[in-house]
């Protein structure tokens, strides 16, 4: 720890990268952030204040930052586990959005069946209407 | 001035929309060298030299998140 600096390593087993790069988001604000990979699975975080910190202002900074850190790793797992339910969920939703009644009428209509009298030929229907008229 | 990018955590695209935004405060280039991009930066403009480096690598960490 040198230079209004403190460095940490993160396992990628213990935090998934989405969530490393939601907390690091987060903290753009607070600080100077630089992100560096020391091995495949492990990520060096620097994390350097913008003002002139105090070692345990920098050991606070970093307590706030694995806090984010976990807030955002909860985020990614509920995601993760509770995806299949969501789609369910809004499936269900646009399907009853539907009209029930609706369904059921288009589905006993067979293609020949016209009820809007939309097949009737324009002559057809309005000489009726004329003849009428007069 | 040179600050190297893991090409794992920090996307091209990032880096380059990023010296597009700080052209005008010094000049870039960029060479990939193994794991890493590299990017150099002179003719910093004297007011931002003691911060550019800092708030570029933000800001680079900032638009890989948005892309």
């Amino acid at each position: 720890m040198d230079k209004n600096e403190i460095k940490f390593i993160l396992d990628l087993k213990d935090y998934p990268l989405e969530a490393i790069y939601g907390a690091a988001y987060v903290f753009i604000n607070k600080a100077y952030l630089f992100l560096d990979n020391k091995s495949s699975k492990k990520i060096e975080i620097s994390l350097k204040g913008k003002n002139k910190l105090t070692k345990k202002q920098l050991e606070n900074l970093k307590g706030e930052f694995l806090n984010e850190l976990l807030n955002y790793t909860l985020r990614v797992n509920l995601n993760k586990h509770n995806k299949k339910i969501r789609e369910y969920i809004v499936n269900q939703a646009l399907f009853s959005a539907f009209n029930e009644e609706e369904i059921t009428q288009e589905d006993k209509l067979g293609y020949e069946d016209d009820p809007l009298g939309i097949a009737v030929p324009w002559e057809e229907k309005y000489k009726k209407e004329i003849k009428k008229t007069k | 001035m040179l600050i190297s990018f893991n090409k794992k955590l920090y996307k091209i695209k990032a880096i380059k929309l990023a010296i597009k935004e700080y052209q005008n405060l010094a000049n870039f280039s960029l060479k990939q060298k193994g794991n890493y991009i590299q990017v150099e930066l002179k003719n910093i403009d004297k007011d931002v030299k003691k911060i550019i480096k800092d708030e570029f690598c933000n800001y680079v960490l900032f638009k890989s998140k948005e892309n």
